[in-house]
C-alpha cells in the first residue's frame, strides 16, 4: 500500500470580502516529495498554504495535513509543520540565539549546528532588526527546520537572497528532503522550482491549472526549441535537409541568419546535420525552453483551458 | 521554564528591558509625576484630600498610574506591532499553544507592574514616607485585580487597533484623561460636579478608589472593587479570545 499523501486538499475556497482568492483548489503533496506551488502574485498561493497550516479558516473544502484537519486539529498539526512565512517578522530587539531558544521545543535539533550550517553562527548575539534581508531569510529557514518537522512549508524562500546564499539554501532544502522531509515550496521563481521540485502545481486565479514534473510541463506547454546560426549563401540542400529533420516545424532565413524551430529533439538532429556541412557556424545558439517559458505560456493563457492531464498531474490535483 | 509560556515570558521580559518606551513610560513617568505633584501639594493633611496628607494620597494613587501606563500605553503598542509585523502569525505557525501568548502577556504585564510599583514605593519612601495600610487585604485584592484588568485591556486594544501608531495614539488618548481624572490629577473634592460625574465610572478611577480608600482608611470602596473585578474578568476573557494563536 502506498504511503498516504502528506497534504490532501479538495475543493478549497477562500474569499476576502467579495474577492475570491482560492476557488475550488485541489492539491495533493505526496510524502517525501518537494512540491512547488507556483504562479503569479495574487494567484492564491500564500492563502492556500496558510489554510494548509491552519492559519486561515477556509470558506469551503476538505483539507487533511499529516492526517489532521488544519481547522479543528491545528494544535496537533502545527508542531509537526515547519514553516517559513512570507511577510512575517520577529521582535526587533530579539537576538538570534534568543530566537532559537524561543522556538525550540523538546525535540529541537541543535540550534548551534543549524546556525553554523546557514552561516549565522557569528550573528548569534545580533538583534533581528540588524540582520540583512538574506540573514533574516536564513534565520526563518533555521526556525522552520529547528523542531524536526515532517512537513516544511517555504513561502518565497529565497526572496532577497544573493545568488550564493540562494544556492546554499537550495542545498539545505535538498538535504532536508533527502532526510525524508516533505516540502511544499511556494515560489514565483521558476528557476527555483525547476532546481528543487520533483512536482509543481501551477496556480492561476485561485485554481491549479496544471501540475506535474517540471520537465513534463515544459514538454506540454513550451516544447519549441530555437536554433540560430549564420551562414552566408546557405546551400539550398542544407535548408531542405533542415526542413525534413524529424521535429522541425519551421526554418526561416533572414539574410545570412537561419532560424530553426521545432521540438527540442531537433537540437541533436540540427547539430548532426551542421557537422556534415562544415564549417560549423561560430555563432550557433540554442534556446531550450524552460519551466519559465512553459508557465509563462500557461499563465498567459496561450495554451487555453482545460489542460490535458497526465497521470502525475491528476495525482497532484486529486485526480480531478 | 521550557514550556511555550515559559519561553515566551523569558523572551518578552528580556525584550522589555531593551524597550525605551517601557522604561520611560512605565517606570520613569509615574515616579517623576508623583514627585512633582506630591511636592506641589505638600504633606499637611487637607480637607480636599479627605483629610489625609496629600503626598500620601498621591503615593497611594500612583500605583494605579503604573498599572494604567502598562495597560494603556505599553501593551497596546507592543501587541499591535506584533500583529502588524506578522510576529503573532509566526508564533501560531510555529505551534505555540493557542492560549500561550495571552497567558505570557498577562504574566509579563503583571511582573512589569509589580516591579514598577516596587520601584515607585522605593522612591516615595525616603521622600514622603509610605502611608500606613489600613485595610491590607482589600488593597492586596484590588491591586492584582486592577493589574489583570488593565493588562487585559491593553492586550485587547493591541489586538483590535490596526497598527502600532494607532495603538499609541489611542492608548495615550485614553491614558491621559484617565490619569488626570482618575489617579494623578486633582482630588475629586476639588473637581466640578460634571467633571466628577465623568471621572467616577472610569476604570482607572474605580481602581484608584479600590486601592486608595482602604489603604488610607477612607472606607472599603466595595463598589469600586466589584467594578474592577467585573472589568478584570470581562477584559481577560475578551483579550484571551482575541489573541488565541
Amino acid at each position: 500500500m502506498s504511503e498516504p499523501d502528506v497534504v490532501s486538499v479538495r475543493g478549497l475556497r477562500k474569499s476576502y470580502g467579495a474577492r475570491v482568492v482560492v476557488d475550488g483548489l485541489d492539491l495533493d503533496v505526496p510524502a517525501g516529495e518537494i512540491v512547488g506551488l507556483i504562479g503569479a502574485n495574487g494567484a492564491g498561493k500564500t492563502t492556500t498554504v496558510e489554510c494548509v497550516q491552519g492559519l486561515r479558516r477556509p470558506d469551503a473544502g476538505i483539507l487533511r495535513v499529516l492526517g489532521y484537519d488544519p481547522v479543528t486539529q491545528a494544535g496537533q498539526l502545527r508542531p509537526l509543520v515547519g514553516s517559513q512565512l512570507q511577510d512575517s517578522a520577529l521582535p526587533d530587539r530579539l537576538r538570534v540565539a534568543e530566537a532559537i531558544d524561543l522556538f525550540s521545543t523538546a525535540r529541537a535539533r541543535d540550534g548551534g549546528e543549524l546556525l553554523e550550517q546557514f552561516g549565522l553562527a557569528a550573528r548569534r548575539r545580533s538583534v533581528f532588526s540588524s540582520l540583512s534581508g538574506g540573514e533574516r531569510q536564513r534565520l526563518f529557514l533555521i526556525l522552520a527546520l529547528l523542531n524536526g518537522p515532517r512537513l516544511v512549508i517555504l513561502d518565497e524562500l529565497t526572496q532577497g537572497l544573493d545568488p550564493a546564499a540562494r544556492r546554499n539554501v537550495w542545498a539545505a532544502v535538498r538535504q532536508l528532503n533527502d532526510e525524508g522531509t516533505t516540502v511544499l515550496l511556494v515560489t514565483h521563481e521558476m528557476d527555483e522550482a525547476e532546481a528543487l521540485c520533483g512536482q509543481v502545481a501551477v496556480m492561476r486565479s485561485g485554481r491549479v491549472i496544471d501540475a506535474g514534473a517540471p520537465a513534463d510541463l515544459v514538454e506540454r506547454h513550451a516544447s519549441t526549441a530555437t536554433i540560430r546560426f549564420s551562414r552566408p549563401d546557405p546551400p539550398v540542400a542544407l535548408l531542405d535537409l533542415l526542413r525534413r529533420l524529424d521535429g522541425v516545424r519551421e526554418v526561416e532565413r533572414t539574410g545570412a541568419l537561419i532560424t530553426v524551430r521545432g521540438h527540442r529533439r531537433i537540437i541533436a538532429y540540427v547539430g548532426a546535420a551542421l557537422m556534415r556541412w562544415e564549417p560549423v557556424p561560430a555563432d550557433l545558439s540554442v534556446h531550450v525552453p524552460s519551466l519559465e517559458d512553459a508557465v509563462g505560456g500557461l499563465l498567459n493563457g496561450e495554451h487555453g483551458e482545460p489542460v490535458a492531464r497526465t497521470p502525475v498531474a491528476m495525482e497532484l490535483t486529486g485526480g480531478r | 521554564m521550557s514550556t511555550a509560556v515559559g519561553r515566551l515570558v523569558r523572551a518578552e521580559l528580556a525584550l522589555m528591558t531593551r524597550d525605551p518606551l517601557v522604561l520611560t513610560f512605565v517606570f520613569a513617568f509615574p515616579i517623576v509625576t508623583m514627585l512633582i505633584i506630591g511636592g506641589a501639594f505638600g504633606t499637611t493633611p487637607d480637607r480636599a484630600f479627605d483629610g489625609v496628607n496629600p503626598a500620601h494620597w498621591y503615593v497611594a494613587s500612583y500605583l494605579t498610574v503604573v498599572i494604567a501606563a502598562t495597560g494603556l500605553v505599553m501593551l497596546p503598542v507592543h501587541l499591535a506591532s506584533y500583529r502588524e509585523r506578522g510576529v503573532l502569525r509566526r508564533f501560531a505557525a510555529a505551534g505555540f499553544p493557542r492560549w500561550s501568548f495571552a497567558i505570557a502577556q498577562l504574566i509579563v504585564g503583571l511582573v512589569t507592574t509589580a516591579v514598577a510599583c516596587a520601584l515607585l514605593l522605593a522612591v516615595a519612601a525616603p521622600v514622603y514616607g509610605l502611608p500606613i495600610v489600613h485595610d491590607g487585604w482589600r488593597v492586596a485584592v484590588a491591586l492584582p485585580l486592577g493589574a489583570i484588568a488593565f493588562v487585559s485591556i491593553g492586550v485587547l486594544l493591541g489586538s483590535l487597533l490596526p497598527s502600532a501608531r494607532a495603538a499609541q495614539a489611542v492608548g495615550l488618548l485614553i491614558f491621559f484623561p484617565s490619569f488626570l481624572l482618575g489617579a494623578g490629577g486633582p482630588p475629586p473634592r476639588v473637581m466640578g460636579s460634571v467633571v466628577r460625574q465623568i471621572a467616577g465610572p472610569l476604570p482607572l478611577t474605580l481602581l484608584t478608589n479600590a486601592v486608595r480608600a482602604p489603604w488610607l482608611g477612607l472606607g472599603p470602596a466595595t463598589g469600586s472593587l466589584i467594578g474592577v473585578a467585573v472589568l478584570a474578568v470581562a477584559a481577560t476573557v475578551l483579550a484571551a479570545y482575541r489573541t488565541a494563536l
